[in-house]
C-alpha cells in the first residue's frame, strides 16, 4: 500500500469515526441543552441547540420534586447488589458450563436460551405472588432477587463464552504444577476472565439500573423508589411531560452509570492473554 | 491478594446491604390496624403538576391531623404506567387501599370485581353534587366503583391576536356550533397559516367523546353483550374534521399526525389561529406561551347539544382492604370543595361536583378561560363505550389505526365504517 493511499484511508476512517461519535453524542448534547432550558424555550417552534441562559431550575425541580437523590441511592444499592450477586453466581457456573462436557450441560444451555424467550408480562404476576409469599414485596431485597434472576441467564451465556476462549492448556499446566481445581480457578482462570467479568458486570449493572417494570409493580413505599420510577413521574396524563425536569433528572441519573463504565472499561482491556502460554 | 480482598469486600458489602434493606414487604390491602387501634391506609395519588402534588400532600396532612385514628400514607404513582401496575397489584392483593385513576381505565377492573362498592358510603350531599351521567359512567353491575374528582373536556383555544387581525370576533355565549367553528376556521386560513391545528395522533378518544355532540353513542349494552353502531351520528365528527382538512384546507395536515402537546409551539408561533385539545392544555399555555400572547377558550363545541362523555379522574377503594368505610370517609373529605377547587385550578381541569365548580368560578372570576372551561363540564353524559368490555382493545387495535388512515385521506367513510364495525366483531369475538 502506498503512503498516499494509506493517508486517504486513514482520513476516511477518522471521518467515519467522527460521524459515528456525532451520531452517538448528539442525543446527549440535546439532553444537556434541554435540561438548562426554560419552559418557554422548550415550547419554541424553532428550538436552538444552546439554551438562552444556563438556568439550574430544572435540576432543582427534579431533585426536590421526586427526591431524586434518595431514588439514586436506592438504584445504586439495587444495581450494585445485583451486579455483585450475578458475578458471584455466574463465574463458577459459567466455568462449569464451559469446561464440563455432559448431557446436563446441553440441557442447561438450552434452558438458558429458552428462558430469554419469555416476555416479562407473562411472568410478572406469578413472580409477584411468589415474592408476596416470602414477604418480599415493597422491599429492595425482592427487587435485587428479581433483577438477579432476570440478568443471570444472559450473564451465564456471555461469561461461558469468555471461559471457553481461555486455553485449556493453561489449566493443564497448572495441574501439572500441582494446583488444585479451585486454585486453578482463582489463580489462573479468574485473572484471565477479568475482561469478561467487567463486560458482564456492565451488562448486569445497566440492566438493573434501568429496570422499570418490576420496580413499578413491586415497590410502593416512596422511600424505596428507584430512579426509573422517579423519572416516570415527570410524564403525566395524555402524554403531558415536564420536559425540563425530566431531561435534568435523566442527565443526573446517567452519572453513576458513566462512572461505573469508566471504572470497568480499564478492566476490559487488561488481563489479556498475551504471553500467558509458556513457550 | 488485592483482588481476593476486593472480591470478598464486595460480597460482604452486598450481603450486609441485602440484610440491611430487608423490610417486611407486603403492600397493602390487608388489615392495617396497629396495636393502638389506628387504621393505616395507603393512598396512591397520580397528581402530576407541582401545585397539584403540593395540594394533595397538604390535604392528606390535614386529614391525618384531624383523624389520629385513621392515618393515610400518600404514595406517588404515575399516569404513564398505572394500568400495568394495577393489573399486577390487584391480582396479587397488594394494591393501595385508595386508588387514583381515570374512568376509562377502571371499568375493566370494576367488572372483574376488584373495587369495593362505595354506594353505601356516599353522603347524600356528594351524591346530589355530581351529575347522573357521571355516576352512571362509574357504575358497574349496580355498584358505584369510584368517586369522580376532576373531569376533562375538549375545548377550542384561540389566538385572540390572530382572530383580531383577521377581523374575526371571539365568540361568546353558551356554545359554538360546529358549523360556525368550521366557518371561522375557513376565514382564518391563508397566507401560510391555518385556521386550526388539531393534534390527532391518537384520534379515537377525541372522536368518540366529541361524537356525543351529535348524540353519537357508538356502543349499546354492556360487558360481553356490547354491540357497536357506526351510524350518521357517530360519523359526524370524523367527517367534519376530514372536510375541514381536505375540502376547506383549514386544518393543518401536519398537526393531524401530532399529539396535543406537539401542536402548541405552532399555536404560539401563529401557524394556526385555533387548536382543539383537552382543557388541561390551558396550564401549559399559561406557563409556556410567549410574553404578550393573547389567548382565549371558546365556548364548548355543539352539534345538537354540547354534551361530552364524562372523562373523569377517579378515586376507588380496593375490595381487599378491610377498611372500606374509613377509605370512603377520606375520599368524601378529599372531594370537598375547599380541596377540589384548588386541585382543579392546579391542573386546569373541571371539578366533578357542582359546588366545587361554583367555588372555582368564584375564585378565578372566570378569567383565563375558566368560564368556558367550566361551562364545558356542565353537560357530562355517560360514555357507553366505557362499559363495553373489549373497548380498550378495539380502541387501540382497530379504531386508532382506522381513524388515522381516514384522517390521512387514505380510506373512504364507508371503508372506515366497515373497518370499525368488522374490527369490533373481530375483537369481541363476533356475534355483536
Amino acid at each position: 500500500m502506498t503512503p498516499r493511499r494509506l493517508t486517504v484511508g486513514r482520513a476516511l476512517s477518522y471521518l467515519a469515526l467522527a460521524g459515528y461519535v456525532v451520531l452517538l453524542g448528539f442525543p446527549l448534547v440535546w439532553l444537556l441543552s434541554t435540561s438548562f432550558k426554560t419552559p418557554r424555550e422548550l415550547a419554541s417552534l424553532s428550538p436552538s441547540l444552546l439554551p438562552e441562559s444556563f438556568s439550574l431550575t430544572n435540576f432543582r425541580s427534579a431533585i426536590e420534586q421526586q427526591d431524586l437523590l434518595r431514588a439514586g441511592a436506592n438504584s445504586l444499592i439495587v444495581a450494585g447488589c445485583t451486579t455483585a450477586l450475578v458475578i458471584l453466581v455466574s463465574v463458577p457456573a459459567s466455568y462449569a458450563l464451559a469446561r464440563f462436557r455432559s448431557r446436563l450441560r446441553g440441557v442447561a444451555m438450552g434452558w438458558i436460551l429458552v428462558s430469554q424467550v419469555f416476555p416479562i408480562i407473562l411472568i410478572v404476576v406469578p413472580l409477584f405472588l411468589i415474592l408476596k409469599q416470602f414477604g418480599l414485596i415493597d422491599s429492595l431485597v425482592g427487587l435485587v432477587l428479581v433483577d438477579l434472576v432476570w440478568s443471570l441467564p444472559f450473564a451465564l451465556w456471555m461469561l461461558q463464552g469468555y471461559v471457553a476462549k481461555i486455553p485449556a492448556e493453561l489449566e493443564e499446566a497448572a495441574a501439572t504444577d500441582g494446583a488444585s481445581r479451585l486454585r486453578t480457578l482463582t489463580s489462573i482462570v479468574f485473572p484471565l476472565l477479568l475482561p469478561g467479568i467487567a463486560a458482564t458486570s456492565m451488562f448486569a449493572f445497566v440492566l438493573s439500573w434501568n429496570e422499570f417494570f418490576f420496580a413499578l409493580v413491586l415497590i410502593q413505599d416512596p422511600t424505596l423508589n428507584t430512579l426509573p420510577l422517579a423519572l416516570a413521574r415527570f410524564v403525566g396524563q395524555e402524554g403531558q411531560v415536564q420536559l425540563g425536569p425530566l431531561a435534568a433528572g435523566s442527565l443526573l441519573s446517567m452519572i453513576p452509570s458513566l462512572v461505573f463504565f469508566a471504572l470497568m472499561q480499564r478492566r476490559l482491556t487488561s488481563g489479556l492473554l498475551a504471553g500467558a502460554v509458556k513457550g | 491478594m488485592h483482588r481476593r480482598t476486593a472480591l470478598t469486600a464486595m460480597l460482604a458489602a452486598s450481603a450486609a446491604t441485602l440484610t440491611g434493606c430487608a423490610t417486611n414487604g407486603g403492600g397493602s390491602s390487608s388489615d392495617n390496624t396497629d396495636a393502638n387501634g389506628t387504621v393505616h391506609l395507603k393512598f396512591q395519588s397520580l397528581a402530576f403538576a407541582d401545585t397539584t402534588v403540593a395540594q394533595t400532600k397538604k390535604a392528606v396532612k390535614a386529614w391525618n391531623a384531624k383523624h389520629p385514628k385513621v392515618q393515610v400514607e400518600l404514595i406517588q404513582g404515575s399516569w404513564d404506567n398505572v394500568h400495568d401496575q394495577l393489573v399486577t397489584q390487584l391480582a396479587g392483593g397488594t394494591a393501595p387501599d385508595i386508588i387514583h385513576d381515570e374512568n376509562a381505565d377502571i371499568i375493566g377492573f370494576g367488572q372483574q370485581g376488584y373495587f369495593a362498592d362505595l354506594k353505601p358510603y356516599l353522603s347524600s350531599s356528594l351524591r346530589d353534587n355530581v351529575s347522573d351521567g357521571v355516576w352512571s359512567s362509574l357504575t358497574v353491575d349496580g355498584k358505584v366503583i369510584a368517586v369522580p374528582t376532576l373531569q376533562q373536556t375538549y375545548v377550542v383555544f384561540a389566538n385572540t391576536t390572530a382572530l383580531g387581525k383577521a377581523g374575526v370576533s371571539v365568540p361568546t355565549g353558551k356554545s359554538l356550533s360546529w358549523d360556525d367553528f368550521r366557518a371561522m376556521a375557513k376565514k382564518l386560513t391563508g397566507k401560510g397559516s391555518h385556521g386550526v391545528g388539531w393534534g390527532l395522533k391518537q384520534p379515537a378518544a377525541t372522536v368518540l367523546n366529541l361524537s356525543a355532540n351529535f348524540g353519537g353513542k357508538w356502543f349499546r349494552n354492556t360487558g360481553d353483550s356490547a354491540s357497536i353502531t357506526v351510524g350518521t351520528a357517530e360519523l359526524q365528527v370524523p367527517q367534519r374534521i376530514h372536510a375541514m382538512a381536505y375540502d376547506d384546507k383549514s386544518i393543518d395536515l401536519t398537526s393531524l399526525t401530532q399529539s396535543g402537546g406537539d401542536v402548541l409551539p405552532g399555536f404560539y408561533a401563529g401557524k394556526y389561529a385555533m387548536m382543539v385539545a383537552g382543557s388541561y392544555v390551558a396550564q401549559q399555555i399559561q406557563e409556556q406561551a410567549p410574553k404578550g400572547f393573547g389567548w382565549a377558550v371558546l365556548p364548548p363545541l355543539a352539534g345538537t347539544t354540547s354534551a361530552q362523555p364524562a372523562s373523569s379522574q377517579t378515586l376507588s377503594v380496593s375490595k381487599a382492604t378491610k377498611h372500606v368505610k374509613e377509605a370512603a370517609q377520606f375520599i368524601d373529605y378529599f372531594v370537598a370543595d375547599a380541596n377540589l377547587a384548588k386541585l382543579a385550578q392546579s391542573d386546569w381541569l373541571i371539578p366533578a361536583t357542582a359546588s366545587a365548580r361554583k367555588a372555582v368560578r368564584a375564585q378565578t372570576g372566570g378569567k383565563d378561560g375558566w368560564d368556558q372551561i367550566l361551562v364545558s363540564g356542565e353537560h357530562s353524559v355517560d360514555a357507553p363505550y366505557l362499559h363495553a368490555k373489549d373497548y380498550p382493545q378495539w380502541k387501540d387495535q382497530i379504531a386508532t389505526p382506522a381513524l388515522q388512515r381516514y384522517l390521512a385521506n387514505d380510506i373512504s367513510t364507508s371503508k372506515l365504517t366497515d373497518q370499525l364495525t368488522k374490527g369490533w366483531k373481530q375483537v369481541a369475538g363476533g356475534g355483536h
